[in-house]
């Protein structure tokens, strides 16, 4: 990495805006060489001084909850790195294939990985048998921890892959014993939702006595002693929905700078030991990972873990039973609160500031959001491939829409199909340089080379910049719909809509018309609120108002609910394949 | 008739019952809930509207003798019952609407199980020995009202134990149940012999048209199937043991044993008829699920 060219251009439009916003510009060079180190430290300082505060705690939709402090979270990541190298046999650099929902195993297992100077290759709990043989074949993966839940597809798998090592975890892991009875009994007997296992498997409580043993002879800390900044911490899988799923390396260095870039984000509304931020967001998914785990273990916050989001009622007893100060979320998930009358009543009274990304965030929630809670909620802008931040609203200020200035220490530019730079207010593909681009995907060197080019990543994400340098994402280059020569954003389309009371979600795609090329087409989930007040007509009738004549839905689709992926995004892939079936078109 | 270590033994097990029943909830619960009351507004009218009456209009109907007569009306007095949060949950219900009737109707029967009963009691014209003393009433359920608060708070203060407790609340109102079949069965079998059937009527019949007067009161009001089949199943169940417990402390000697006939006949059956109702309602779920997915895949494909 250019470890030397990480302050912020002179030239860069957004710096006077770092000022205004109370951020510092210059990105602090990372304090440690490794993101274990990182986490070893934090968690013997916070043991020291908020010996009985809980690091992580794990709410289950009833309620029912365990904890681990600093110091547990600590000895139990050295107990895992010990099961991984002296038990395991595995090597510096292997691969561990991560599977496991927001639970309190999560922390413990990616830290021991880190710890043990492996690669953490974070895996979708719901992935099929086919898109994990795919991933733990592409990545190379020697050991595998898996959620006991999802058992039932290993034989399949460990059959396909010739993967030996197996740790089964499960949701209530750590938790006290009688709550942890109640709860594996009602899964097993009520739910039925743990499968039986037969294939070899170790269980974590066992392999982490087995870790601990070996440690006596070698201390945790060796493993990782050796790692530098330019090592792999993960391989972070990206583009299931869009094509071969690649898995986007992240070394230590990407991962540690993108953490404080984070913090410096949020630096305005946080104080060290004093946070607790809801994690609703699986960890699995870059966003959560780098921003809730990392980040706020950093500043020594309490993380309440929600191992599902959905249904968002899920969130109930964990926003009422703790004293919530921040959260990450997404539209969808946002949203899904502002419509809960739960949340509505008592919104967290605790709550400083949230952070939304992954997807557009529509202006009328993030008003309505304003409203509800009174805090600030700010639009940041990243990718796995920048391990995610690249930009963000800072907290502070007039709002505006928008997904911000760029992070502290990244270059950010808008260039044309051409390659040329486009002037202010132009749009353009966006370009990050960085501390946090990833040096490219694993094994993958020509699709490496198609995005990143002298360390300029392209992301494929359509923005206009503003003369102070404030960016707003128009759309995904591929989602663009053209009406008649015409471009149409779907995101602008999207957030007309979107501020109906009546309609609880929306997606806009385009589809193949022979008159214009392509049409506009809306797919609109009404809310239960209102029930039978949303049809096409009003949803036309009101877009006719709102914008110019070719960006008006043709077609207005109402439907119960839209295609989502793990972390909320809507996918308007999923959309657009389905209108092409119907279409009888062939697939895109 | 029931031994005094019977009635102490009840009256833990109802503590428990109630300890469950209140750690199902918080107190914020009650106040989300009653933002949007209608559907509590909708039980409550269910709970200590049409089963009052229908307690007193089948103990007319089917011409109970007084001291028979007095327990159906108490029976139809009484707040939902626990297990009829076990039987939505079978019949893919509205477990939280469910979980909220019973609680409310539980909270608030301190003032209206007296005040029905009275009222009922009075209309019939029972007199003297046929009356349950409404004091009696209230200080039962004063005693009960302690654990479910407490359990309220568990759940708000320690959501492990609160959830541990609900659970075991649950197991033991089938508890009781068994506990009926297996000590009071067996030396009344001679008693369940002679008994005619107009009290079999009466007991069976009190469920059973709860359940159609709610469903179709719920229907009339608006409400979607699945909650009216919620609050069908909640004004169907009434809580059998607290009835049989009331009579076991407020009446003694032999008459007894003709007031408790329908709380412990209705108790009996109510688990029959509630799990044969569950399983037409649990179809009726599934086919509207499955219409739903059927419609949503036409809309796309439309």
């Amino acid at each position: 990495m250019n470890a030397t060219d990480i302050s912020t251009p002179h030239d860069a439009p957004w710096r006077a805006a770092y000022d205004m916003a109370g951020i510092a510009p210059e990105l602090p060079p990372p304090t440690h060489a490794n993101l274990a180190a990182l986490v070893h430290d934090a968690c013997s300082r916070y043991a020291q001084s908020a010996p009985k505060q809980a690091a992580f705690t794990c709410v289950v939709p009833n309620g029912m909850n365990g904890s681990l402090t600093f110091a547990q979270v600590d000895a139990l990541s050295d107990a895992f790195a010990g099961y991984l190298r002296g038990v395991l046999g595995l090597q510096a650099g292997d691969r561990v294939a991560v599977q496991l929902p927001n639970c309190l195993a999560y922390p413990v297992v990616a830290f021991g990985v880190f710890k043990a100077g492996c690669v953490l290759v974070n895996t979708n709990p719901l992935y099929t048998e086919k898109e994990m043989v795919h991933q733990l074949q592409d990545a190379g993966v020697k050991a595998l921890v898996v959620i006991d839940m999802f058992a039932d597809k290993l034989p399949g798998v460990l059959q396909a892959t010739g993967l030996k090592h197996v740790v089964l975890a499960d949701v209530t892991a750590f938790f006290p014993a009688v709550p942890r009875a109640v709860v594996r009994a009602v899964q097993k007997v009520w739910n039925r939702v743990l499968p039986p296992v037969s294939v070899p498997h170790e269980r974590l409580a066992h392999a982490l006595k087995r870790g601990a043993a070996t440690l006596a002879q070698t201390p945790a800390r060796r493993y990782w002693e050796c790692l530098g900044p330019g090592d792999l911490a993960a391989l972070q899988y990206t583009g299931g929905t869009t094509g071969v799923s690649k898995g986007a390396m992240l070394t230590h260095s990407n991962l540690l700078h993108n953490v404080n870039q984070m913090l410096a984000m949020g630096s305005t509304h946080m104080q060290v030991g004093q946070e607790c931020v809801l994690t609703a967001l699986p960890l699995y998914h870059i966003f959560a990972f780098t921003a809730n785990l990392m980040g706020f273990l950093v500043i020594g916050a309490r993380n309440v873990l929600v191992p599902s989001p959905r249904p968002v009622q899920n969130l109930q007893r964990a926003v009422e039973n703790y004293p919530i100060t921040w959260m990450t979320g997404v539209n969808t998930l946002y949203n899904g609160l502002l419509n809960e009358e739960w949340f509505l009543a008592y919104p967290p009274k605790l709550l400083k500031a949230s952070i939304a990304g992954g997807t557009a965030l529509h202006q009328a929630v993030a008003e309505r959001w304003r409203e509800v809670t009174q805090t600030p909620i700010a639009e940041g802008y990243g990718l796995t491939e920048t391990s995610p931040v690249v930009s963000f609203n800072p907290l502070s200020g007039t709002p505006r829409p928008g997904i911000g200035i760029p992070a502290p220490g990244t270059q950010v530019r808008l260039v044309n199909d051409a390659g040329d730079l486009v002037a202010a207010d132009e749009p353009g593909e966006i370009q990050v340089k960085g501390p946090q681009v990833m040096p490219g995907y694993w094994g993958q060197a020509e699709e490496t080379a198609k995005v990143l080019q002298d360390g300029w990543l392209a992301t494929g994400d359509i923005a206009v910049m503003d003369r102070e340098g404030f960016l707003r994402i128009v759309d995904r280059k591929k989602d663009m719909v053209l009406v008649s020569g015409f471009n149409v954003y779907p995101n602008e389309v999207e957030d007309a809509i979107a501020q109906l009371p009546s309609v609880l979600e929306v997606a806009v795609i385009g589809v193949p018309d022979e008159a214009t090329s392509e049409a506009v087409r809306a797919y609109v989930v009404p809310n239960p609120d209102h029930a039978g007040k949303v049809s096409p007509q009003m949803v036309m009738a009101h877009c006719k108002k709102q914008l110019t004549a070719y960006k008006v839905p043709r077609q207005v689709i109402v439907c119960d609910d839209l295609p989502k992926s793990p972390i909320g995004k809507v996918l308007r892939k999923e959309l657009r394949a389905q209108a092409l079936a119907e279409l009888g078109a062939p697939r895109a | 008739m029931v031994t005094e270590f019977e009635t102490k033994l009840l009256g833990f097990m109802m503590m428990i019952i109630m300890l469950g029943m209140g750690a199902s909830l918080t107190w914020r619960d009650f106040l989300i809930a009653f933002r949007k009351p209608k559907g509590v507004i909708v039980g409550l009218v269910c709970q200590y509207g049409i089963m009052p009456a229908l307690g007193f209009a089948l103990a007319q109907a089917l011409g109970l003798p007084p001291a028979i007569a007095v327990g159906l009306i108490l029976m139809g007095c009484m707040p939902g019952g626990t297990t009829s949060n076990i039987f939505t949950y079978f019949s893919r219900g509205v477990l939280a609407l469910s979980i909220m009737m019973t609680s409310v109707s539980t909270l608030v029967a301190l003032g209206m199980v007296p005040a029905t009963l009275a009222f009922y009691s009075g209309l019939a014209g029972y007199e003297g020995d046929y009356t349950i003393p409404a004091a009696n009433v209230a200080q039962v359920l004063v005693v009960l009202l302690v654990p479910t608060l407490l359990g309220m708070v568990l759940r708000k203060v320690n959501p492990n134990a609160g959830a541990t407790l609900e659970l075991f609340g649950g197991i033991m109102g089938i508890a009781v149940i068994i506990f009926l079949v297996v000590t009071w069965i067996p030396r009344n079998h001679q008693l369940l012999l002679d008994t005619p059937l107009n009290v079999y009527l009466g007991a069976i019949g009190l469920g059973l048209v709860g359940m159609a007067l709610g469903y179709g009161l719920a229907r009339l009001l608006k409400q979607d199937p699945n909650r009216s089949r919620t609050i069908a199943l909640e004004t169907g169940i009434q809580n059998g043991p607290l009835a049989i417990l009331i009579v076991t402390l407020s009446i003694s000697g032999p008459r007894q044993q003709d007031v408790l006939l329908i709380p412990v006949l209705y108790s009996l059956f109510i688990v029959i008829s509630s799990s044969i109702v569950t399983l037409f309602f649990r179809r009726a779920s599934e086919r509207e699920a499955l219409a739903r997915d059927r419609a949503k895949v036409g809309v796309l494909a439309s």
